[in-house]
């Protein structure tokens, strides 16, 4: 019997609440999405080649999840308790029945759990699904192939899940049912008084306005100019400033709303001015949870904007230039790659000659340290006297400092650059004689390579025992090792002969590239044809870096941040449009008595779905519209400072990405208000004016 | 006085409920309103008087019988049809008033008339004459919540005489004001019936707010079971009192003081 009344009670609550139930299953379904993404195909894989770096994220990961538990459960706390609030006059009754305030809690607690299990329930299969699907997407996106796929699912995750979320709703619940159960039935079965409208002081009110206005455009310029340099004190500046902005903002904009309908009402029929008056109530009424729902939806933006961003620059420079870098002899080397087993993968191999020139060493002064026998004398004083003719900053004095350094730089000998143009498939270089070409590897920095495109066009040397080498106008940046850890901050591509005669060691290749055939990386996928390539070097006792080594480092990175911060973006989202929509409904359901009174004066059914559509869509306008705005300074700041996207990214594939997203973050909040609309609709409808004999 | 019927009922039931939960709270009444009438209805708790102004405001649907305003069927209405009759046909006085609390008093009163696609501005003479003939002028510009009971039920008035109704309904209107505020409500309605032949039917427990009618008819169980006449032209307002403390003693009998 208790229980049939516990089950039915559940059922009318999730009926009542579809918004909020579907967004705990949502909830569950990212939980689950964040605790199994150790399980899923790409980090199972990166945990054999980065697994320092995987047990590190392994350990963040309950720190996301308890923080995201931390938001889930205001969510929960604050339904319940507006859900308990509808039902003080039902909890005085069986108080006053007879009912035992330990039945009562019990059957509030039984409640609970029950729509936990039934959302728990809905919520698995779907995340299974899901991340089964996003472990097989990113597998294939990242070229490991469905080869090696596991079924992701995670016992640990499921149990980490179905804990966090039954401890987070049972916490809320206990809180509140104590200090319901605390409460004499008199007071629970006396409705409270209804809010009474606060008119704030105009003079307050618009002084909060402009204050706020002040902050945030202050928070913009502030984050947009000087957060570049991500300076820990400006970064708490800038959220103090936005933050206290976006709460004065909406503060004083009850106000302003006040102002704008008393100047138009007076001109305007039909339910103007009372929409306009409960969009006011609103705003005075609930400015904080507006205020704290648009900086939800901030964050919301900026991470899933930041992970998108990540996702897609790591993404697009990923050239793959070379499959293996072997040390060996020629003889060794040769050996393995001929045999038939490796042939039928490869479709080319090249020595890499790649040393330093043989210079004496210099300290910071310029005087020297080491002399070397032989030494060639190498004078970068041409680019530096280009790079001095930029306009001066920070990075360009930097750079100039480090070309003052006249010790060995890199060589890198044509045939060997030639040959890894020529695997990629890109013209080779023709240097004429006296002629170098500008190498780096630090193409991930922007400025940097703009500053050094910029001082190689305007056409400049180097000197090598006096005599000058013209630089070719372009900058060549593509890998030249499989391993990504190898960084050249700059080094000279050089003639074969220059590079006999400079280089310390010019007889033995620093290694041999290997570039496996694309039939082969069709076929298996090209993790997984790097995998099976490193079969053939087993037991050969030849040294190598792979390709997967360097780009290991790289996807974890990627794949860590994106999806962590996705998922948080996703959550915040979630939980910032639940609460708007909620705040609207209930207070909807607060105003029943207004609504009635709207029909007994003739207003039409139809007028008053209208007037509740404009209401949810200016309540969700006014949290979106600053947050979007705000999102555009804070997105620009963030892509110009810390996330600046690598050379050669395609701007086409920027602007769709960035396209996509704000097409499905329309999408998504066109699907909340339509749900928040439907919903009103349905209790409007469900308004009968008889119920206004009950009511007396 | 003119004896044009603005409303008849004609043997109206209302049965609340099915099978063993039923509750016939009407068991046909007629009765018929004329123009410029101050009718009361007076009755025991539970009587069904609620229930009949009920149906006569189309709050509620009856389960048989007809009501016709000016000749025409109230129960034929839908729609726009019904809107209308709602704002423009009948203005309705509540006992808790039914204030919309985050409107000020000028929008309150003049929502009948938006409603209906009347701006402010133009409803601005009537308002104005209306507030000062139930002096609300000073609160027009307030929020119920910074008025007083007394002021709230004057601007409720105002909104149910704005839209210059056929008939005002009015369930208890002083059940909630104390007795000061109470006189000063009826004396204006009082005033409003005269001046302007304004139709007026009250639903009141209380003999001295009964007092302020011109006729009174008591419901016991449902049905109609008496009717007083107040002597228009000579009779003054304490002896119809009189006649309806004694009416009440005499046809309640034992059940007198539920009244
Ligand atoms: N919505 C309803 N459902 C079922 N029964 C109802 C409903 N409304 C009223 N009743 C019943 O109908 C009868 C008449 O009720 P009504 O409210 O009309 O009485 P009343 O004369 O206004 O009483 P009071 O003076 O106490 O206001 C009562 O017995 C009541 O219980
Ligand atoms: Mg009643």
């Amino acid at each position: 019997m208790f229980f049939k009344h516990v089950r039915r009670n559940a059922a009318k609550y999730r009926k009542n609440n579809g918004l909020f139930f579907s967004s705990l299953v949502v909830a569950i379904v990212a939980f689950y999405t964040l605790l199994s993404l150790g399980d899923q195909d790409v980090m199972r894989f990166l945990k054999t080649i980065e697994s320092d770096a995987v047990s590190k994220l392994m350990l963040l990961i309950p720190a996301v999840y308890m923080i995201s538990l931390f938001f889930v459960f205001f969510l929960v706390y604050f339904t319940y308790r507006y859900q308990l609030d509808n039902r003080k006059k039902e909890f005085g009754l069986y108080l006053m029945l007879g009912m035992k305030r330990s039945t009562l809690f019990a059957m509030l607690m039984s409640e609970t759990i029950w729509n936990s299990l039934v959302s728990i329930l809905l919520g698995l299969p779907i995340a299974l699904l899901l991340t089964e699907g996003i472990s097989l997407a990113t597998a294939k996106l990242v070229g490991l192939g469905i080869i090696g796929h596991k079924i992701s699912f995670s016992i640990p995750a499921v149990l980490g899940t179905v804990i966090g979320f039954i401890a987070v709703q049972m916490i809320a619940m206990l809180f509140l049912s104590a200090a319901f159960s605390r409460k004499e039935p008199m007071e629970l079965l006396r409705s409270d008084s209804p809010e009474k409208q606060v008119s704030l002081s105009g003079k307050k009110g618009w002084l909060g306005l402009v204050l706020g206005l002040f902050f945030l455009i202050l928070a913009y310029a502030i984050g947009v100019t000087m957060l570049r340099s991500f300076d820990f004190k400006i970064v708490m500046l800038v959220l103090a400033l936005g933050g206290s902005g976006t709460f004065l903002l909406y503060h004083g904009m009850g106000v302003f709303i006040g102002h704008k309908i008393q100047q138009k009402s007076p001109a305007r029929s039909g339910l103007f001015t009372f929409t306009g008056r409960q969009i006011q109530e609103n705003v005075l009424h609930q400015y904080r949870a507006l205020a704290v729902s648009s900086l939800l939806l901030l964050m919301a933006l900026a991470c899933i904007s930041f992970g998108i961003g990540v996702a897609s620059g790591r993404g697009s420079q990923e050239t793959r230039t070379v499959d293996f870098s072997i040390e060996g002899s020629k003889q060794e080397v040769c050996g393995v790659l001929d045999s038939e087993a490796s042939k039928s993968m490869i479709s080319m191999y090249y020595p890499m000659f790649l040393g330093s020139m043989n210079t004496n060493l210099y300290d910071q002064t310029g005087a020297v340290l080491e002399s070397k026998p032989n030494a060639h004398e190498l004078s970068w004083a041409g680019l530096s006297a280009a790079l001095a003719n930029l306009p001066e900053t920070d990075l360009r004095n930097n750079m100039m400092e480090n070309f003052s350094d006249r010790s060995g730089s890199y060589l890198i000998s044509e045939t060997s650059y030639n040959n890894l143009l020529q695997t990629i498939g890109k013209k080779p270089i023709q240097l004429g004689k006296s002629q170098v070409a500008l190498y780096t590897s630090m193409k991930d920095s922007s400025d940097f390579i703009n500053n050094l495109d910029d001082a190689l066009k305007s056409g400049t040397y180097i000197e090598v025992d006096d005599r000058k080498y013209e630089l070719l106008p372009n900058i060549y940046f593509d890998n030249v090792v499989a391993d990504r850890k190898i960084t050249l901050y700059s080094a000279l591509i050089v003639s074969d002969e220059d590079f006999k005669n400079w280089a310390s060691d010019s007889s033995t290749p620093f290694c041999w590239n290997v570039l496996l055939s694309q039939k082969t990386v069709n076929e298996k996928g090209l993790m997984q044809a790097i995998l099976s390539m490193e079969q053939n070097f087993a037991g050969t006792g030849l040294e190598y870096e792979s390709y997967i080594g360097g780009i290991g480092r790289n996807l974890f990175y990627t794949v860590a941040a994106s999806y962590l911060t996705i998922y948080l973006g996703i959550l915040f989202m979630v939980i910032a449009n639940t609460v708007i929509g909620l705040k609207y409904l209930m207070q909807q359901r607060e105003n029943k008595r207004r609504y009635l009174t709207l029909l007994m004066l003739g207003a039409d059914v139809d007028d008053l779905c209208k007037s509740a559509g404009t209401q949810i869509c200016l309540f969700f306008a006014l949290v979106l519209g600053v947050a979007v705005f705000s999102s555009v300074f804070a997105i620009w700041s963030m892509f110009t400072s810390f996330l600046k996207l690598p050379v050669g990214t395609s701007l086409v594939k920027v602007i769709v990405i960035a396209g996509i997203s704000s097409i499905l973050f329309v999408m998504i909040e066109c699907i909340y208000i339509h749900i928040v609309e439907h919903t009103s609709s349905r209790e409007i409808q469900a308004l009968r004016v008889r119920d206004r004999g009950n009511a007396f | 006085m003119n004896l044009d019927r603005v409303l008849q009922v004609e043997s109206v039931t209302k049965v609340y409920g099915k099978g063993d939960n039923k509750t016939e709270a009407l068991r046909g009444i007629s009765f018929d309103v004329l123009e410029g009438e101050f009718l009361g209805i007076m009755g025991a708790s539970g009587s069904g008087k609620t229930t009949l102004l009920n149906c006569i405001a189309t709050m509620i649907k009856p389960s048989s019988g007809r009501i016709l305003l000016k000749g025409s069927d109230i129960s034929s209405f839908r729609g726009t049809q019904l809107a209308d009759y709602r704002g423009k046909e009948i203005g309705y006085l509540f006992q808790e008033f039914e204030l919309l609390d985050n409107l000020t008093a000028r929008e309150n009163i003049i929502l009948p008339l938006s409603l209906h696609g009347v701006t402010g501005k133009q409803a601005g003479g009537e308002l104005q004459e209306l507030a000062s003939r139930m002096d609300i002028v000073d609160v027009l510009n307030k929020f119920p919540s910074q008025m007083s009971g007394g002021q709230k039920q004057r601007v409720a008035a105002a909104r149910a005489l704005i839209s210059k109704p056929s008939i005002v309904l009015a369930d208890e209107p002083t059940g909630a004001l104390d007795s000061k505020n109470s006189k000063v409500l009826l004396d204006k309605l009082y005033a409003i019936n005269k001046e302007q032949q304004k139709t007026i039917v009250m639903v009141t427990h209380d003999a001295n707010a009964a007092s302020y009618c011109s006729r009174i008819l008591f419901i016991q169980d449902g049905r109609l079971f008496h009717e007083l006449r107040k002597n228009v032209k000579t009779e003054t307002r304490d002896s119809f009192y009189e006649r309806i403390v004694t009416a009440i003693a005499q046809l309640g009998g034992g059940s007198a003081n539920v009244l």
